[in-house]
């Protein structure tokens, strides 16, 4: 009951955005922190009362909805699920206090950013392949509608393009998992999809996994299916950024482990090698086009696409070590990346211009500021201490062990990120100050600052305990890998 | 012999039909009151709407005229879809034809046409089919041409006019030929003959009577009459036309197949086939370039024909209950989506431009659209979704080629699709409102359809498990 309360409670947060019409602006702000709150406290309240024991019946929820196929309304969190389901809420509440960079129709804003929130909240939590998927469809207009509405002058184009990419890849996701469902019995609850999926036999299997996986990657996105992504990462205001690249991407690799691969063992198992190959070519690919970006929130973009490669890598992998690197990958992500995204904003803000050339110096006029876009660079990096360390670390060993080659190539990607977030850091933070708006700049503000230490500090802290996250995850992981037959 | 039990089975009909000549006789004996007598027709609908939901509760079942009407959970569940459709037309009409003057005219071919509409899916003589098509479709000429103000109107009437005649004559060739071949126009005796391999007449037959039906529901090739009648028609008239005839003439399609050539499945399921995908591209594809909104949602209706057209191809081996159950189940989502979008339309404009910034100046209008635009793409959970959903489930099940390929051609159309369908977001979301746009006056009835059937678009997945449970009784299979 707790789950579908924490999943609909951004309804709540909706409407009272709709209601709030003759209200200030400070009221407004006020109130969507207030409803933004709310699911992170409440997912909080999960991971302390229940961490050890997800399973537990008070999370999960059941009953039919379409009885004679299967479909029903389920659901509950996992440990593959949790990690997202945590940090969807968390950066809802970020992208609320990052949403200085928005000052028209703030009331619809927060709206659209809300019901994004329980469209995401609710695919963490899906049980049931068709409910993922209704959960996985409505972050997709609203998402198209912050971007259209409230980004850049390119905003429309951006838009247009992130909407029908991204739903053909789930249409065709859609139709392997109408086809799944109505093969296995018909049954789409997941759960009994896990148990009984080899019922199935491998052609079948194979022809079912090709669809599903093929959504997914696109939806990732995974270089070759990425052109849609970088105008639409340009183009959205900050806050909207926090969810795009903290959340959305994760619906796929998300939809890869969950359920690509456990319910579909034999038909996913031929397409594991090039999985980790497409991971691989996120790491390389990210980073060499990274390199070359003029515009500072453009290369931050592509960093964010290059390290989504080592979570592929890690899921790839189908070992213990890859999968929880991946699963914990997921997270550190949304928090490097989202973080990034706020500190471009900033500096953007102050300098005017996002022009890498034209930047310089932040570091002496704004030293938090400055500071925590080398702590976010160096946590891109996979430098031990921060999260993404541990996670990167694992993905690439298991990786490694699965398939040599390409570990040995993603462990070659990191040292490319470093050199571009290090090239990126030198000429940006450090050195003389070129732009006179700079001369005078202020740091971070404290509303800025309440956006990006949170994010900071949990990096640390993931770096420092990681098993905070891994004890929560390691026993869903071991039922993925009884499933798939990996130890 | 007629019965009490012939008198219940056909009291829908009887009650549609008393309250058509009442409309009428209205209009003679106190005429200049619009208001009384759309009140009239829309209590009229309804009534026949609660007579059927009574009759289906019951689970009433009957044949009357020697096996030539039958009444069964199918024909009820859509003469529910028409009534209600026809309901929400009244609706959306009252305000228009008042003004013209014309009301109780123009409220009788509306229920006329509901009338041979509900006939219609009960007949299983084909003769008897063919009468009421015609029934059906000679006051929609009618209807589409009515708006005497818009010589746009009467083109499309007329066009209308001159392809459905010939369309009409297709037809009653093809019922003849089957006629000719099985000895019998009762569907009993056509399927004994229509099995197995046809000969080279009763293949004539048969394609000559799907093209006929085709035309009527716009699939492609067939439908070059569809943009300009649903264009010159009035707003009501076209919402009408492209829900409740459309869905009576897939009823009785799904029912002539089954019933009278179940034999011959692999036969009429390869035609179907291509019928379906060409409609598709050839509806998308030509939407895509309209910026008339009634043209782009014409054309619109000529892809959905295409998409429930590839539920047919389905109908066999395990899929074909799954497959039965897509269309009734794509029917109600259509008719929900559909006319809320046409209704907009009275309420906005018919040129996308006019929806420029809607959602800034009116949020519900807006939003509502938003809703049944992103339904007809077919984005979850809204009604047009499942509907999409139970074809892909059908081909899927069914698994042979032709039914996997046009699951593989409905996928790609959905996607062809979004671009004009989000078009009309876009515009109302991200483009500059225009200016001095008025809301016109006296929209009541029509604002109270469109938020409606908004809701029951939005609300679509809850019904879908009692849909799904009825056709499975539905007796067709």
């Amino acid at each position: 009951m707790i789950t579908t309360i924490t999943i609909f409670f951004p309804l709540v947060g909706a409407l009272l955005m709709l209601l709030l019409r003759s209200a200030d602006e400070r009221t407004v702000r006020y109130a969507a922190l207030s409803v933004a709150a709310v699911p992170l406290l409440l997912a909080l309240y999960i991971y302390f009362a229940h961490g050890g024991s997800l399973d537990d019946p008070s999370l999960t929820q059941s009953f039919e909805w379409v009885g004679s196929l299967g479909i029903g309304y389920r659901v509950g969190l996992d440990g593959l699920g949790f990690g997202m389901f945590f940090l969807s809420a968390l950066l809802t509440l970020i992208a609320v206090v990052a949403s200085w960079d928005v000052s028209e129709n703030l009331r619809q804003y927060f709206a659209i950013l809300f019901v994004a929130e329980l469209g995401v909240l609710g695919v963490f939590a899906a049980q049931d392949l068709i409910l993922f998927y209704v959960f996985f469809e409505i972050t997709l207009i609203p998402m198209y509608l912050l971007v259209g509405v409230w980004g850049d002058e390119n905003r429309r184009r951006a838009a247009t393009r992130f909407f029908i990419y991204t739903f053909f890849g789930s249409t065709v996701m859609l139709a392997g998992f109408l086809a799944l469902g109505i093969l296995s019995g018909p049954n789409f609850s997941m759960e009994v999809l896990g148990g009984g999926g080899a019922a199935l036999s491998r052609a079948a299997q194979i022809a079912i996994a090709a669809p599903i996986l093929f959504g997914l990657l696109i939806k990732v996105p995974a270089v070759p299916f990425h052109s849609w992504l970088l105008d639409v990462y340009v183009s959205s205001p900050i806050s909207t950024n926090v969810l795009l690249s903290g959340v959305l991407p994760k619906l796929g690799t998300y939809g890869l482990i969950k359920i690509a691969i456990p319910l579909l063992p034999e038909g996913s198992q031929p397409f594991l090698p090039y999985l980790a190959a497409f991971g691989v070519a996120n790491i390389i690919y990210g980073s060499f086009v990274a390199f070359m970006q003029p515009d500072l929130k453009a290369l931050v973009a592509y960093s964010s696409i290059g390290t989504l490669g080592f979570i592929l890598l890690g899921i790839a992998s189908g070992n213990a070590l890859g999968i929880n690197g991946a699963v914990m990958q997921q997270v550190t992500h949304g928090l490097y990346s989202a973080l990034l995204f706020i500190l471009v904003g900033i500096v953007a803000n102050r300098a005017g211009t996002r022009r890498i050339d034209e930047l310089g110096g932040i570091a002496a006029r704004m030293p938090w500021a400055g500071g925590l876009l080398a702590l976010g660079a160096l946590a891109a990096m996979g430098v031990p201490g921060l999260g993404v360390f541990v996670s990167e670390f694992m993905s690439i060993m298991g990786g490694f062990t699965a398939f040599p080659v390409q570990g040995v190539l993603a462990a070659l990607g990191i040292v490319l990120g470093a050199m571009y977030l290090l090239y990126m850091l030198q000429r940006t933070i450090f050195g003389p100050i070129k732009l006179p708006a700079l001369e005078t700049a202020e740091d971070a503000e404290p509303i800025e600052m309440a956006a990006i230490v949170p994010l900071a500090a949990l990096l640390v802290v993931l770096g420092v305990f990681p098993s905070l996250l891994i004890n929560v995850q390691q026993p869903t992981v071991e039922i993925v890998l009884s499933a798939i037959g990996g130890s | 012999m007629v019965t009490a039990q012939t008198l219940v089975g056909l009291s829908p009909e009887i009650v549609a039909f008393l309250f058509s000549v009442l409309v009428l006789m209205v209009g003679v004996f106190r005429p200049g009151s619009p208001g009384f007598t759309a009140g009239l027709a829309a209590a009229g609908s309804l009534a026949a709407f609660a007579v059927t939901a009574v009759l289906l509760a019951l689970r009433f079942e009957g044949s009357f005229f020697g096996d030539g009407y039958v009444v069964d959970d199918f024909a009820l569940y859509f003469k529910l879809i028409v009534a209600l459709s026809t309901f929400f037309a009244v609706l959306a009409a009252a305000r228009w034809s008042g003004g013209t003057g014309d009301a109780p005219e123009y409220l009788n071919l509306l229920l006329t046409v509901a009338l041979g509409s509900m006939l219609l899916v009960s007949m299983r003589d084909l003769f008897g089919v063919f009468v009421t098509i015609e029934l059906a479709t000679i006051p929609s000429y009618a209807l589409v041409a009515f708006d005497r103000s818009r010589r746009e109107s009467a083109e499309g009437g007329m066009k209308y006019l001159l392809t459905g005649m010939i369309a009409s004559s297709v037809l009653l060739y093809g019922i003849v030929l089957v006629y000719g071949v099985a000895g019998s126009a009762d569907l009993t005796e056509v399927a004994r003959v229509f099995s197995g391999q046809l000969s080279p007449v009763a293949l004539l037959g048969l394609v000559l009577l799907v093209s006929g039906v085709a035309f009527k529901v716009s699939a492609a090739p067939f439908h070059f009459w569809t943009p300009d009648a649903y264009q010159g028609a009035p707003t009501s008239a076209a919402a009408f036309l492209s829900v409740a005839p459309k869905a009576a003439f897939f009823a009785i399609l799904l029912r002539i197949l089954l019933e009278g050539m179940p034999g011959a499945t692999p036969t009429w399921a390869a035609v179907i086939a291509v019928l379906a995908i060409v409609t598709m591209f050839v509806g998308n594809l030509f939407a895509l370039r309209q910026r008339n909104v009634r043209r782009m949602l014409a054309y619109s209706s000529v892809a959905h024909s295409g998409y429930i057209l590839a539920a047919f191809v389905a109908l066999q081996g395990a899929g074909a209950q799954r497959a039965v159950q897509a269309v009734l189940i794509y029917s109600a989502a259509y008719a929900v989506m559909n006319l809320g979008a046409f209704f907009v339309i009275d309420l906005v404009g018919e040129d996308s431009k006019s929806y420029n910034g809607l959602f800034w100046t009116r949020p519900g209008v807006a939003l509502s659209m938003a809703l049944f635009m992103a339904a007809l793409v077919g984005i979850p959970p809204l009604s047009g979704f499942w509907g999409k959903a139970w074809i892909i489930l059908a081909g899927a099940q069914t698994g042979s080629t032709a039914a996997i390929l046009a699951v593989a051609a409905l996928v790609v159309n959905s996607v062809i699709s979004v671009p004009y369908y989000f078009g009309i977001l876009r515009n109302m979301f991200f483009e500059e409102a225009v200016t001095g746009a008025e809301e016109p006056k006296g929209t009541g009835a029509i604002k109270f359809s469109v938020y409606a059937l908004a809701i029951a678009t939005t609300l679509f997945g809850f019904f879908v498990g009692p849909l799904a449970a009825l056709a499975e009784t539905s007796g067709l299979l």
